[in-house]
């Protein structure tokens, strides 16, 4: 019996062409079942309601998109089974998928490994510079850039940083630190709770007596809609010492209630109010397929339009070209009119250029778009850190 | 009964065989990989199955020391990588990104292979011996002893959650190197690694055999079905108890280390409630007091509920079916499938004869009120 393995039996398929009897194979990766199956099938939906439009409209070049739709179940080990069976198994040129950095951690290595790509929506922290994954959420300078000088001025000096204790928090904050001291601001206090934390009552009390002007969460899950709620039943007024978030949706505004959320900013790329043609028919095309009650967010969009991007640069591919690595690098660059307006895959680092907007929720669970970008904002996946930078080679001192 | 022993060994031997062989017929890397990950836990249910099934200790925990297993390999492979962020000297991303400047302590011995292995069991092991020491020691038993393993779980895991400066957080600890060992690399998708973890399961496997069939799983059973008459004649009850559920930490130590090779990465969703219950289930359907039945049970549940799970018309309902099958099989198959397949062959007189079934069904109905007391 021989232990030195075959480490390459995988590639008795790599003969094979991706596009074949005139469908190309692309993997979905959502939880539907699980602790955040909520939001996840919310992207699920947008996914394949993008994938079904292409189809509609005769496919990529005549190639008909099949989505292979698997359930990770919230949990990390299964996203990597999952990922793997999509990649090795079923073959499929691109996997767009997951919502937590948790899960999106878990699946990376089968990608790098396995010379695939991954498509990711949601936005997150950024510090990450994979050649195999296309990031369509934002990252903190695209939230935070115009959102925190935006707060500064019309709110004041007095910050106080509240998240959930975990990485992607931390690294908002530490952008939010290096804006804040830059326009002078100052940071009165920086806590952290537990994940899945949902009694604030002693954050509350330090928001009584510290009296800040700004308060920036960075709490996700089901803690935003506690915290909300329980700011609420206090009495505190959003009209002198506001919430600003970069998390909360109208997915997460559904859950507390329009009434919890009312009179708190976020900020975003996407809001569902936006007046636009296309949003138009992202929003209408998304409830005549789903249910009428169904709210479109900034996550749902980019998995909305990232599967259009996927379809551009397939576009761009003769049918025996098609493959991983040749659509990132068709995608380089590519531009497509989104619902949030025109946006762009960087090619150094492949994230995109999105279009920032500042958001005022309302009683009724929507948001008033109060500002947007003049322009789309550069993605920079390490803005904390000027001396690193994301390039088409890998990471980069300068 | 040296008919039934060698018989028994024989069956054991076929099995392992059996999963030995599987690399020369499947030639997919990512069905191999797949089929590990159950022999996996297959390996987990071993170890359930000797602390449960054989000293009636329900630990519900059991994912805790898997958990510390999968992570003791973690740091060692984190360590062998070399880190985008910092260089090749340079400290594991999370920890840079966590404004982490040296290594701390509890990170350094992990550049040692040998030390890291040798972690990866005893770790685990220690945990459970002093976890074990308070728990018997003090007399808890039943009900009472399987909360504090599930809380003790919840511990480790809120601390690991918590501490993430030293564990990388909620998303566990990711970017590994591959194991390498005597110059063989063990990738996560090729026939070695398979061959590395069929060779563990396979080893267990027989340890536990030889563990339950020696004279101190003679007193576990008896100690698992009157633990006061065997206090009585002078046995340290709470030493042989500690003893099982120590091994059995090892043997779940054992099984994470090779977890975190065949995924790649270690979370905190390795050491979570969802899955110590699940092994549970996969014990109880395979059967409990068969070590070679809770192995098979778990690889079988796991195996239907990837297949189930990847059936288009089970998409959004397999957990259902999944859970309407677990309670069918414990309805109707209190034993599990090792007590129904028992059950077949004593209806062959020839087996009967031997007593091989009958001595194994009689120590479970004995057992029964004690162990729904526990339950």
């Amino acid at each position: 019996m021989s232990l030195v393995g075959f480490p390459h039996i995988w590639s008795k398929n790599s003969s094979l062409a991706f596009a074949q009897d005139g469908e190309i194979k692309v993997g979905v990766l959502f939880s539907l079942t699980g602790t955040t199956a909520i939001i996840e099938e919310s992207l699920n939906k947008a996914t394949l309601m993008a994938i079904e439009e292409i189809n509609a409209n005769g496919g990529i070049n005549g190639l008909k998109i099949t989505p292979v739709v698997e359930d990770p179940a919230s949990d990390p080990a299964t996203f990597a089974e999952k990922a793997r069976k999509l990649v090795l198994s079923d073959r499929c040129v691109s996997v767009f998928g997951s919502y937590t950095s948790a899960s999106r951690k878990a699946v990376l290595p089968v990608f790098e490994k396995q010379e695939n790509l991954f498509w990711y929506p949601t936005l997150y922290e950024g510090r990450e510079c994979s050649k195999n994954v296309i990031y369509t959420g934002a990252v903190p300078n695209q939230q935070q850039d115009d959102f925190i000088p935006w707060l500064v001025e019309k709110f004041g000096k007095r910050w106080y940083l509240i998240g959930s204790n975990y990485i992607y928090p931390k690294e908002e904050n530490n952008y939010c630190k290096k804006l804040l001291e830059g326009l002078g601001a100052e940071v009165i206090a920086e806590e952290y709770v537990p994940l899945g934390h949902s009694e604030f009552s002693s954050v509350i009390n330090k928001f009584r007596s510290e009296k800040p002007n700004v308060i920036f969460s960075t709490v996700v899950g089901d803690s935003v809609v506690a915290l909300h709620r329980q700011y609420r039943a206090a009495g505190l007024d959003p009209a002198t010492m506001p919430m600003a978030s970069l998390t909360t949706s109208e997915n997460e505004v559904a859950a507390m209630g329009g009434d919890a959320a009312a009179g708190h900013f976020t900020s975003a790329p996407y809001f569902m109010v936006f007046d636009s043609p296309e949003n138009q028919r992202f929003v209408e095309a998304y409830r005549s397929r789903w249910g009428g009650d169904k709210v479109t967010h900034f996550v749902s969009e980019s998995a909305y339009f990232q599967i259009h991007l996927f379809k551009q640069a397939v576009a761009k591919l003769a049918a025996s070209d098609i493959g991983p690595l040749a659509i990132r690098e068709a995608v380089k660059g590519e531009e497509y009119k989104a619902p949030q307006g025109l946006v762009k895959v960087e090619p150094e680092n492949l994230h995109c250029w999105l279009r920032p907007k500042i958001g005022q929720c309302k009683p009724d669970g929507q948001f008033e778009i109060l500002t947007q970008s003049a322009d789309w904002l550069e993605p920079n996946p390490y803005s904390a850190y000027p001396n690193q930078k994301c390039t088409a080679e890998g990471l980069k001192e300068v | 009964m040296s008919g039934k022993v060698s018989r028994q060994i024989l069956l054991y031997g076929v099995v392992c065989l059996a999963i030995l062989i599987v690399p020369v017929l499947v030639d997919d890397a990512f069905l191999l990989n797949k089929y590990a990950r159950y022999l996996i836990f297959g390996m987990l249910a071993i170890a359930l199955s000797l602390s449960w099934g054989y000293a009636g200790i329900l630990n519900l925990g059991q994912a805790t020391t898997f958990g510390l297993g999968s992570y003791c390999m973690a740091m060692f492979l984190k360590l062998k990588t070399v880190p985008i962020h910092t260089g090749s000297d340079g400290l594991p991303d999370f920890m840079v990104w966590n404004n982490v400047t040296e290594l701390p302590w509890i990170w350094v011995p992990f550049h040692s292979m040998p030390i890291a292995l040798l972690a990866g069991i005893l770790v685990p092991a220690l945990f459970a011996a002093l976890l074990g020491w308070f728990m018997f020691g003090g007399r808890i038993a039943g009900v009472y002893a399987a909360i504090i393993t599930l809380a003790a779980m919840v511990v480790v895991n809120l601390i690991i959650i918590d501490q993430q400066s030293y564990t990388g957080g909620f998303n566990g600890i990711t970017d590994l190197a591959r194991f390498e060992i005597f110059g063989l690399t063990f990738d996560a998708y090729s026939a070695s690694t398979y061959y590395l973890v069929a060779i563990c399961l396979t080893v267990t496997l027989f340890l536990a055999l030889a563990v339950s069939r020696s004279k101190t799983g003679l007193i576990l059973q008896a100690v698992r079905d009157q633990e006061e008459r065997v206090r009585f004649f002078g046995y340290d009850v709470a030493l042989y108890k500690t003893f099982v559920f120590a091994l059995s930490a090892a043997i779940a130590g054992l099984a994470g280390m090779l977890y975190t090779i065949i995924m790649e990465f270690a979370s905190p969703t390795f050491l979570g409630v969802p899955l110590s219950l699940s092994i549970v289930i996969w014990v109880a359907v395979g059967g409990r007091q068969s070590l070679l039945g809770a192995m098979l049970g778990a690889v079988l549940v796991t195996g239907v509920q990837g297949a189930l799970s990847e059936t288009e018309a089970f998409l959004e309902t397999w957990t259902l079916v999944m859970g309407g099958l677990f309670v069918l099989i414990v309805l109707f198959m209190p034993k599990g499938l090792a007590g129904a397949f028992e059950a077949l062959v004593r209806r062959f007189p020839k087996a009967e004869r031997k007593g091989g079934a009958r001595h194994a069904t009689e120590q479970t109905s004995k057992s029964q009120p004690h162990l729904g007391g526990a339950l």
